[in-house]
């Protein structure tokens, strides 16, 4: 990319492994309130399981490692002292006529946007996903100056590209949504919301009611994995297995391993609280990290055709079981945890 | 017809170099910078594929006269009526008459002029079946 480093205005742009927690520890740290990726990411409470077949993607099966698009954001504008404006737009002349004018005063503004508008986005991964966390930073000519936590560098889109990426329609469109900080706390202690945090994906993860998420969401996945063969036929069912894993890696824009970044905020909250029983969950929730991706490269096999003799829907489908198995102890003990 | 570049060419994932946690000796969780591993390349490939074999299928339908040009760029864009329709502003079944050659042919130049602009091609493009590469492809550094 042609961009000079030293025209970020001070923006402390850092690489995140997924774009809306890196997007908000950005954002926090530019206004002076310290946040690591993995931290905003679990007070945030980003982490979730959900497999939903009546919500089609591309025609298949929405399965979700992560809480809905927004969610991180709007937990943490709720911290006390914590403000943030939040907009959505009908017009889309207004929309960029007020973002011109926060870059103006210098306001680092977040937006959601449409990977499949991007220019700089690579090809391969220009699909119709709509919820794109980036920050724009400033404004150089026709071009935004973009920090886009999924990219090593700053980027550049032109004002075209941007409003059409702001206004994707479908799922989840964003209809223009902007929002920025204009308040932080001067001194925030982290263990209430750190608590907080947890409580909310423990609640998700093993009390819901609802099975088609958390951990009964895993196993029922599984169980609808051994039947795809039987069910949609070799290629239907080889379709379906490559779209989990996309999800699972690729969705949640680039490589997610959203079990690692919540074992590594377990380890930098054992670090802040002093507790070291969370270091115990982070190993264990590590475990079932490498679980997923087990599962992942032996699915990946299968879509290649050049699945070995034990790599069956069946096997597969164990894999997850076991992932449900050690996310379940986690989130139990968490909870006991918390109660304690 | 235009030639298509192979999306399924592991090439294409660029030169996005993209960070993960991942443990490291001591069991700590490091962002780590790294070529993203090997199944999500595989699983992403599947992906276009399945598109190239659709954007294949639209122009062999508008070969045989069965659907008009707007099927390809549709197509190729990776969308369908319901989507098309919300972005040029219409109802998704007028969407589906116009991927009809019947009613293409009959369709009005500004209603042209707007899908035109909307896949960013000529109305000409559009209206003579010249099959461009898709919006994504426009940008190619």
């Amino acid at each position: 990319m042609n961009d000079n480093p030293d025209a970020l205005h001070g923006f402390p742009h850092t690489q995140s492994a997924h774009c809306e927690s890196g997007v908000a520890a950005n954002l926090f740290s530019h206004m002076g309130l310290h946040f690591s990726e993995a931290m905003a990411f679990g007070i945030g409470a980003g982490l979730f399981f959900g497999y939903l077949p009546f919500i089609r993607v591309n025609g298949l099966p929405l399965v979700t490692y992560r809480s809905a698009a927004g969610k991180i954001l709007k937990r943490l504008g709720r911290i006390p002292g914590v403000v943030m404006e939040q907009k959505r737009f009908r017009d889309r002349n207004r929309a960029m006529t007020e973002l011109d004018a926060l870059l103006e005063k210098k306001v680092p503004v977040g937006l959601q946007t449409g990977v499949f508008w991007l220019p700089y986005f690579p090809t391969a991964l220009r699909f119709h996903f709509n919820a794109h966390n980036l920050v724009v930073y400033g404004k150089h000519g026709d071009d935004y100056l973009i920090s886009d936590p999924v990219f090593a560098e700053p980027v550049r889109c032109n004002a075209e590209d941007l409003a059409r990426a702001r206004f994707a329609s479908g799922a989840l469109a964003p209809r223009g949504k902007m929002y920025y900080l204009t308040g932080v706390p001067q001194h925030l202690d982290r263990r209430p919301h750190i608590v907080k945090g947890i409580e909310s994906v423990c609640r998700t993860m093993v009390d819901a009611r609802f099975p088609l998420i958390g951990i009964r969401g895993m196993r029922l996945l599984a169980g609808r994995m051994e039947q795809w063969p039987k069910r949609l036929g070799e290629e239907r069912a080889v379709l379906h297995l490559g779209h989990v894993v996309r999800m699972q890696e690729e969705i949640g824009t680039g490589g997610g391993g959203f079990r690692f970044m919540y074992a590594a905020f377990l380890q930098e909250s054992a670090m802040v609280l002093g507790e070291d029983f969370l270091r115990d969950c982070s190993a264990t929730l590590n475990e079932a990290g490498d679980r997923w991706r087990h599962f992942a490269v032996m699915a990946a096999r299968v879509c290649k055709k050049r699945a070995r003799p034990d790599d069956t829907y069946g096997a597969m489908a164990e894999q997850i079981r076991q992932c449900a198995l050690l996310e379940e102890d986690v989130f139990r003990q968490l909870r006991q945890w918390l109660k304690g | 017809m235009a030639t298509q570049q192979k999306y399924s060419d592991p090439k294409i994932d660029g030169d996005l170099q993209t960070v993960s946690y991942v443990a490291n000796d001591n069991g700590e969780q490091e962002l780590t910078p790294g070529s993203i591993w090997d199944p999500v390349h595989t699983v992403n490939e599947q992906a276009w594929r399945e598109i190239e074999k659709q954007v294949e299928s639209s122009q062999r339908k508008i070969a045989a006269g069965k659907r008009s040009p707007l099927h390809y760029y549709m197509t190729v864009n990776q969308m369908n009526a319901a989507l098309l329709a919300r972005y040029t502003g219409q109802s998704s079944w007028r969407v589906r008459l116009h991927l009809l050659p019947f009613f293409f042919k009959k369709m009005a130049r500004k209603t042209l002029k707007n899908y035109a602009d909307f896949f960013k091609i000529s109305v000409e493009d559009l209206q003579d079946g010249r099959l461009r590469p898709p919006l994504y492809a426009h940008h190619e550094r």
